[in-house]
């Protein structure tokens, strides 16, 4: 679970500098964001994760496999987070903005006393989601063999011959996590709800 | 977000400044571009031998067969789950407890397990309680058990996006709960829902290279794979064409879903249903 904690960590920070830079008013700025979540939205995490763990060494690029099945969860997921950071930014209303302008707030000004703070609220559900995401992906690590919970019942199940318990149990184990997340990202968002 | 209205438009300073800004960017990009290359050539990924291959026919035949049996799979399971999730959605809506509760577990269940870990669990179980069927079918059960929960709980969303004098016309005109729902609400429902269908569709051929686990099925991921095994310079090449190949289709899947949304938007003004994921 390791994994989780790291590549939530790494694709929230990856994925807001993405979100900036998409509305960034450099274009070549905003076309290389744009293309990165093209790219790596779009590839299949199983390709992706085969990729970087058989493919670079061929380059004379070695990770371990723990950090590169990290960096594969976090470059993936860093296109959704930065995705419903950019609807959250989209939600904000365009006269807010002017209203924020005329009254002097510079574009950073604006950026952090009005645009963050509704943003982050709208976002909390769907954040959530891609959170969800991320916990069901990180058993996408053990095609390469990192020993997490769906690699590790795997083996257990293929060496036993209880396959039926042991992946039941790691199967619970999933919707327990995931069903507690729901929860606690649900009230979150009513703790941070607007009250319209 | 309104660019414009965050930046006013720069005058002629601020203009000459993001030029700067502009060319330092691509100086910094077509840097990261050389290094890339650098790399890569220097490990010969661009030597003829490593690309020689791929001018047989053969070759690409075996790729095209991994890709078409992922899309054969994409496209049965979509279907499976399109079929059983108006079902479960139809579930979900009930006004029994005693059908709804049981869809909304059902949902929730299989919205938190990984499709990994159901492909496993079916591909060891399945044979276990004897019925031994082919690799295809353990994916195919597992993206569609996976993804019917999705088309359901869209389903849902989209029949009570209707107004509510749908359902209530039908019933005074005499239509029983199910030609109600089959001939009024789902084919509305399924109208509104076409765009996030085929955002669904994305999904589950992404899922489909999970099957590079269980060995027997021979899709792009796996063939790109047996290809390196067979030229052992061209594993990154293949596996980087099947890259690019998933990449291409799932962008155009997402382009065809987009238009269909601005399109169903102009033509009824109405928001088409979705949900966040």
């Amino acid at each position: 679970m390791g994994l989780v904690v790291l590549g939530w960590i790494g694709a929230l920070v990856l994925g807001t500098v993405l979100a900036i830079m998409r509305v960034s008013p450099i274009r070549t700025v905003r076309m290389a964001a744009t293309a990165y979540i093209l790219v790596f939205r779009n590839i299949p995490i199983p390709v992706q994760m085969v990729l970087f763990v058989f493919g670079l060494p061929l380059l004379g690029i070695v990770f371990p496999l723990f950090p590169s099945a990290v960096i594969v969860l976090v470059t993936y997921h860093a296109a959704f987070v930065c995705e419903t950071l950019r609807s959250g930014l989209n939600a904000v209303a365009v006269g807010e903005l002017e209203a924020s302008r005329s009254l002097g707030f510079g574009p950073f000004g604006t950026m952090r006393h009005l645009v963050f703070p509704q943003a982050f609220a709208v976002v909390v559900q769907p954040m959530g989601n891609v959170l969800i995401l991320l916990v069901k992906n990180t058993s996408v690590a053990a095609i390469v063999g990192v020993a997490e919970l769906t690699f590790t019942a795997d083996q257990i199940a293929i060496e036993e011959v209880q396959a039926f318990a042991v992946l039941g149990g790691a199967l619970i184990a999933y919707v327990v996590v995931c069903l507690v997340l729901k929860r606690l990202v649900a009230s979150l968002d009513r703790k941070v709800a607007f009250k319209k | 977000m309104n660019t414009t209205t965050l930046f006013e438009a720069p005058g002629p300073r601020g203009r000459r400044r993001h030029r700067v800004y502009e060319v330092a960017s691509w100086v910094i990009l077509a840097g990261a571009a050389y290094v890339v290359i650098r790399i890569l050539n220097k490990n010969g990924a661009f030597d003829a031998a490593a690309w020689q291959p791929f001018g047989l026919w053969g070759v690409w035949r075996q790729l095209g067969i991994g890709l078409l049996n992922n899309v054969r799979a994409a496209v049965v399971g979509m279907l499976l789950s399109m079929f059983f999730g108006c079902f479960l959605g139809w579930g979900l809506l009930s006004k029994r407890k005693m059908v709804r509760y049981p869809c909304r577990v059902f949902t929730e269940v299989f919205n938190s397990i990984p499709v990994l870990l159901l492909l496993f669990f079916i591909s060891l179980v399945l044979p276990a309680w004897g019925l031994p069927l082919p690799d295809f079918w353990f994916l195919v059960v597992a993206l569609s058990l996976y993804s019917t929960v999705v088309v359901g709980d869209l389903v849902r969303a989209g029949v009570q996006a209707l107004p509510h004098g749908e359902a209530e016309a039908a019933a005074a005109l005499g239509f029983s709960g199910f030609q109600s729902m089959r001939l009024i609400l789902l084919p509305q429902a399924l109208r509104m829902m076409s765009p996030a269908l085929v955002s669904q569709m994305v999904i589950v051929l992404k899922g489909t290279t999970l099957a590079y686990v269980l060995g027997g099925y021979f899709e792009l991921l796996r063939a790109a794979t047996v290809l390196g095994a067979y030229y052992s310079r061209s594993l990154l090449q293949a596996q980087g064409i099947a890259a690019i190949t998933f990449m291409l289709i799932n962008i155009a899947l997402s382009q065809i879903a987009s238009a269909i949304d601005r399109k169903e938007k102009q033509r009824y003004g109405v928001q088409p249903v979705a949900l966040d994921e």
